[in-house]
């Protein structure tokens, strides 16, 4: 029974998508909406193959930017949440900040960065960092705060200096709260590093959707918004498959349920 | 009785303990000796985890001393070994891993610490388990391998803050012998937390009651029939002259 309802699970989904892209198909076909308005599923993968070679260089721009980035980020919210878990002082005057900064729009951000740091790859980068940094540092400071305060007691009591709590039982407490954050921040860094290619720039998706619109090749454009979806897709469960590796408790633990 | 002999090896003398400018504890005194099972039995809530904060060196009292083998460790840690209701097992290590904690805090090498957990897994009747992870475990054996590492830190004092207060009735009635045997096997001394009466006159050779508003000891008493068995805790006169004078304390 269980098992039945496992495939039903994975099938609604994949057939209500495929069902959107039948109706999208006929409507385009049949004449409803103009094909350069809206290019239909068939043309946008027609596009996709015929300019293969042309968007996977540019994939592959993003994709460095965003990684780059994305590893950035997860080195300065490892930093930033230790320092504001061993200091509540430095929490208490940072924390606001960090979330004040995140109601700053980043389409906004992005033409500063331009300004300062010109059209290469860092305002790129700079951009993926500020989108991603903040899932990260606030899963991970709030893993790190949630753990059993019990537990700490017990180890306190067994004579562990701050630094064997923190690496013995706090870090790997907080471990599944990072990888929540890291998974949101990885499908931001795609994004984060096109709306940074979008306001200019030598090479990159973004730069390639904006050339391709002003040239009204709208199945590019679609190509583009696919291949970006595909690879922020990627990047989710090749995180997710690392946690999963990672800890292996947390798989006995679902079965058992 | 009240004082402490060459075999004591933990005194608590004079401890008060406060918490909001309002004390919890007071003037408590209370020894173990070795290879001995003593019981702090009272009410929910009266501050007997206190107690054991300031024995395990969490907490340093407003006034008094803890002295463990004639020496003054109030306020230290790593001197006792202390248990939980909550088994507080890591769920991201297996059973051995989870044993050799309190030795990789204190410096022991990984294999050798294994080494040392792994000699003890048979006499726990964990052998088989040593590779599972607590989400593999029931409530019992989490108790049970909370237990070991308790003992992998010190058995020479170890304080048990209601290990089996979270298990069912049978459970933890399995649990108690299995905590007996153990101790034999061992030879450790125990300080124990409980508020249930039978467990404390069950596995003690001592009890103190502790009770009021601050917590003080109210009553000492000795166990006249060690380790009862449940006719023995039924039939006999001086267990049940013992439970009613505990109860009147209570």
């Amino acid at each position: 029974m269980r098992k039945y309802q496992n495939i039903g699970d994975k099938l609604i989904p994949i057939i209500f998508i495929l069902a959107i892209l039948v109706l999208w198909e006929l409507v385009v076909n049949l004449g409803v909406v103009e094909r350069y308005i809206l290019p239909s599923p068939t043309d946008i993968v027609n596009a996709l193959i015929v300019n293969w070679a042309d968007i996977m260089m540019h994939t592959w721009v993003t994709f460095f930017e965003g990684m780059t980035g994305l590893l950035v980020a997860v080195f300065l919210s490892l930093i930033m949440a230790v320092v504001m878990d061993q200091f509540p002082v430095v929490k208490k005057a940072i924390y606001p900040v960090l979330v004040i900064s995140q109601t700053v729009p980043i389409i906004v951000i992005a033409p500063l960065l331009a300004m300062w740091f010109g059209f290469g790859i860092a305002p790129k980068i700079f951009v993926v960092v500020l989108v991603c940094f903040f899932p990260i540092t606030v899963n991970l400071i709030e893993g790190l705060q949630s753990v059993d305060g019990e537990l700490i007691n017990l180890v306190r009591s067994m004579g562990a200096t701050k630094s064997q709590i923190f690496a013995k039982i706090k870090f790997p407490s907080a471990l599944p709260y990072f990888f929540s954050g890291l998974k949101i921040a990885a499908t931001y860094s795609i994004m984060g590093a096109v709306i940074g290619e979008w306001l200019g720039g030598k090479a990159g998706l973004g730069v390639y959707m904006l050339r391709a619109r002003h040239a009204f090749a709208l199945d590019l454009v679609f190509a583009s918004i696919l291949v970006i979806v595909i690879l922020s897709i990627i990047l989710f469960y090749g995180i997710a498959g690392i946690q999963r590796a990672l800890m292996p408790w947390e798989k006995l633990k679902e079965e058992l349920e | 009785m009240n004082t402490c002999h060459s075999k004591c090896v933990l005194q608590v003398a004079g401890v008060t303990q406060e918490y909001n400018h309002k004390n919890i504890i007071e003037d408590i005194h209370i020894h173990l000796n070795q290879g001995e099972f003593v019981s702090i039995l009272g009410p929910s809530g009266c501050g007997k985890s206190t107690l054991f904060n300031v024995i395990a060196g969490l907490l340093t009292p407003e006034a008094g001393k803890v002295v463990v083998n004639d020496k003054d460790v109030t306020g230290k840690t790593g001197v006792v070994s202390y248990m939980y209701q909550k088994d507080l097992l890591l769920p991201w290590r297996n059973v051995i891993d989870n044993g050799i904690l309190p030795l990789e805090i204190r410096g022991i090498p990984k294999k050798e610490a294994r080494e040392k957990v792994k000699a003890m897994l048979p006499v726990f009747q964990l052998e088989d388990d040593g590779e599972k992870y607590p989400v593999q475990l029931s409530g019992g054996m989490k108790q049970r391998v909370s237990l070991l590492r308790t003992t992998m830190f010190s058995k020479e004092i170890m304080l048990l803050d209601e290990p089996f207060g979270g298990l069912d009735a049978i459970t933890r009635l399995k649990m108690q012998e299995y905590l007996l045997e153990i101790l034999k096997k061992i030879k450790g001394s125990v300080l124990f937390i409980t508020h249930d009466i039978d467990e404390a006159i069950f596995l003690s050779d001592r009890i103190y009651i502790i009770n009021g508003s601050p917590a003080h000891i109210v009553e000492e008493m000795i166990v006249p029939v060690k380790h009862a068995s449940p006719q023995e805790m039924m039939t006999s006169e001086a267990l049940r002259q013992l439970r009613s004078d505990i109860l009147k304390r209570l």
